[in-house]
C-alpha cells in the first residue's frame, strides 16, 4: 500500500501538503481495512464468502419468482451484486461518518474528506479483492471447460476491459453521493434514516436481480435516471456479454453521476468548515 | 463585543515576526436545544421562527509573534476555547479572517487519533499524520517516541490493552515529538503517574523556554504568570443576542 503512495508521489512530483493528504488518507484507510477483520477467526475470507452466500441464497430464492432468461442466473446475480454491495455499503456506511468520528473532527485539523474516502477505498479494496477472483474464475471456466482458443480467449479479456470504465463510473458516484449525504448528516440527522431506507429501495429500482427486458420497454428510460442501472449494466456487460438495453440513454446515467460528485463535494466544501459547530 | 485585555507581564527579548494573526475574527453558534433534525429546522421554519443565534467571539484581533508565550484567562462561556479552536483551524470563523504561520500542535485530547483496534506501533503513524506529521518524519522519530511514551513491548499490542495512562503517554509523546511551531495548551492536563508527568512538565517547560510560540487557557492565573509573557483578559459582553 505504501509502494502505491510513494509511486504515486514520484510520479505526479507532489508538494509536501498532497503528499501528507495521500499518506493520510492511505493510513486511514489500511486502518479501517485493519480494524474490519481484526477479531474475525476467517479474517480476509469473510471478503469472498460474503457475497458468495449472498448469491446463493438470493439465486436460490429469486429463481422462483424472477423469470429472467440469461444463460447462468448465479453468475448474472454475482455480477451484479459486486458493485450494489460496493455502493451499498459505502453509502450506508459513510453517511453517518462524520457524526461516528466526532471526536477525531473536534480535537484535530486535518483533511475531513479522508474520512469518507477511507471507507470508499476500504470496501473498494474488499471489491477488487472479489472480482479478480471472479474474473478468475470466469477465465478458466472459458479455458478449460469450454476450451477456448487463444483468439477467443482474447477477445473475451478485451471485453471485460470495459470493466475499468464501469469501476471508475462506481467509484466517481459513490464517492460523489457518500460526500453529499454525510455531510448533511452533521447537521440534520434525519440523513441517515433516510439513506438506509432509500437503499433498500434502490436496490429494487436497479436491475440486480432481475434484468430490464423484463419491464415494458416504456419503463426503460425512467431506469436510467438512476446511474446504478447503467453502471450495473456495464458490469454485465463486460464480465457476460449482455447488451446495454437502452445505450442511447446512458448519457442521462453519466450526466447524473457527474453532476452529484460536483454537488457533493461542492456541498461537502461549504459545510466541513463548520462541523465542529454542529457535532 | 468581546474585550481583550493585554496585560504584559514581562518584555520578551527578541520578537520575531507575526505568526498569528487574526482581523475582526467572530464566530457565531446557532443555539440547538435538542439534537439537530430536519424535523425541527423545518417546524421551526414553518413557525416563522428566527434561528437562535449566540456570538461566542466579537470583532476580535489579536497579533501574536514568534517565541511569545501567550495566556488566556477569563470566565467560563467567554470564549478561550472557541478562540484556540479557530486558531488551530479545527473550527471556522463566521466573521473576519486568521492567519497562521508553522506547525500547530494543541494538547487538547491527546487520544483523539488513536483506534482501539490498530496495536501502539500503527497508532503512533495514525495519530502522528492527524496532527501534521508526515509519515517518514513519523519514522524518523518512531524510536524517540516510544522510548519517551515509556511503554516497552506493549508497543506491539493492540491499544485496547493499554491502561488509560498508557494511551495517554503515548498520545503525548506523539504530540511533542512533532515539534510544533505553535503550541496550544488548554487548562491543566492530567499527565498519568508521577515520574511521567515530571517529565511531561519538564518537556513543556523546554518549549515554554525555547522558541516556541505558546498559547495557554488556564483558569489559575498564577501558573499562567509564572509561565507567560502576556496574559490576555478575555471577556464576553454580549452573552446572548438573538
Amino acid at each position: 500500500m505504501w509502494y502505491v503512495g510513494d509511486l504515486m508521489k514520484n510520479l505526479l512530483h507532489l508538494t509536501k501538503k498532497q503528499s501528507h493528504w495521500l499518506d493520510f488518507l492511505l493510513v486511514m484507510t489500511k486502518k479501517e481495512i485493519k480494524a474490519r477483520y481484526k477479531h474475525a477467526t476467517l479474517g480476509f475470507l469473510w471478503i469472498v464468502i460474503n457475497p458468495l452466500l449472498q448469491m446463493m441464497v438470493m439465486g436460490f430464492v429469486f429463481q422462483f419468482f424472477v423469470p429472467v432468461r440469461v444463460d447462468n442466473y448465479f453468475l448474472f446475480l454475482f455480477a451484479g451484486l459486486l458493485p450494489w454491495n460496493f455502493f451499498a455499503q459505502s453509502l450506508t456506511k459513510c453517511t453517518p461518518a462524520f457524526f461516528y468520528e466526532r471526536n477525531l473532527v473536534k480535537k484535530a485539523k486535518f483533511p475531513r474528506e479522508a474520512i469518507v474516502l477511507s471507507i470508499i477505498l476500504s470496501n473498494l479494496f474488499h471489491f477488487l479483492i472479489a472480482l479478480v477472483l471472479l474474473v478468475g474464475a470466469l477465465v478458466a471456466d472459458k479455458l478449460f471447460v469450454e476450451g477456448y482458443g487463444m483468439l477467443a480467449l482474447f477477445s473475451y479479456l478485451g471485453r471485460m476491459l470495459w470493466l475499468l470504465p464501469a469501476i471508475l463510473l462506481l467509484l466517481i458516484f459513490t464517492v460523489g453521493l457518500s460526500l453529499f449525504t454525510s455531510s448533511l448528516n452533521v447537521r440534520f440527522r434525519d440523513v441517515n434514516f433516510i439513506v438506509q431506507l432509500a437503499v433498500m429501495l434502490w436496490f429494487y429500482a436497479t436491475p440486480v436481480i432481475y434484468a430490464l427486458n423484463l419491464l415494458p420497454d416504456l419503463l426503460w428510460p425512467v431506469f436510467y435516471l438512476n446511474p446504478m442501472t447503467f453502471i450495473v449494466e456495464l458490469f454485465h456487460y463486460a464480465l457476460m456479454g449482455l447488451p446495454i438495453t437502452l445505450l442511447e440513454f446512458s448519457w442521462v446515467g453519466l450526466l447524473v453521476i457527474f453532476y452529484l460528485f460536483y454537488l457533493g463535494w461542492w456541498v461537502f466544501g461549504r459545510e466541513s468548515k463548520n462541523f465542529d459547530d454542529w457535532l | 463585543m468581546t474585550t481583550l485585555k493585554e496585560e504584559i507581564i514581562r518584555k520578551s527579548k527578541n520578537l520575531g515576526e507575526v505568526v498569528i494573526n487574526l482581523k475582526g475574527v467572530g464566530k457565531k453558534y446557532i443555539v440547538h436545544h435538542e439534537k439537530p433534525t430536519l424535523a425541527e429546522d423545518v417546524g421551526r421554519v414553518l413557525r416563522f421562527q428566527p434561528r437562535e443565534e449566540y456570538w461566542a467571539l466579537q470583532d476580535v484581533n489579536l497579533q501574536i509573534r514568534k517565541g511569545e508565550k501567550v495566556g488566556f484567562h477569563g470566565p467560563n462561556g467567554a470564549g478561550k476555547t472557541t478562540l484556540l479552536k479557530i486558531i488551530a483551524g479545527i473550527s471556522a470563523p463566521t466573521t473576519g479572517k486568521v492567519k497562521t504561520k508553522g506547525r500547530i500542535i494543541s494538547l487538547i485530547d491527546l487520544e483523539a487519533g488513536f483506534h482501539p483496534d490498530l496495536t501502539g506501533q500503527e497508532n503512533i503513524f495514525l495519530n502522528g499524520l492527524v496532527i501534521g506529521m508526515s509519515r517518514e518524519e513519523t519514522k524518523a522519530k518512531f524510536a524517540q517516541i516510544v522510548d519517551f511514551a515509556g511503554i516497552g513491548d506493549f508497543i506491539t499490542a493492540p491499544l485496547y490493552t493499554y491502561s488509560s495512562g498508557m494511551k495517554l503517554r503515548l498520545g503525548f509523546s506523539v504530540a511533542v515529538h512533532a515539534e510544533p511551531d505553535i503550541l496550544l495548551l488548554d487548562e491543566v492536563m492530567n499527565m498519568g503517574d508521577e515520574k511521567f508527568r515530571k517529565k511531561s512538565e519538564k518537556t513543556i517547560q523546554d518549549m515554554i523556554e525555547n522558541e516556541t510560540t505558546v498559547l495557554m487557557v488556564s483558569q489559575w492565573r498564577d501558573f499562567l504568570k509564572k509561565n507567560c509573557n502576556k496574559l490576555i483578559e478575555l471577556e464576553n459582553l454580549s452573552s446572548n443576542n438573538t
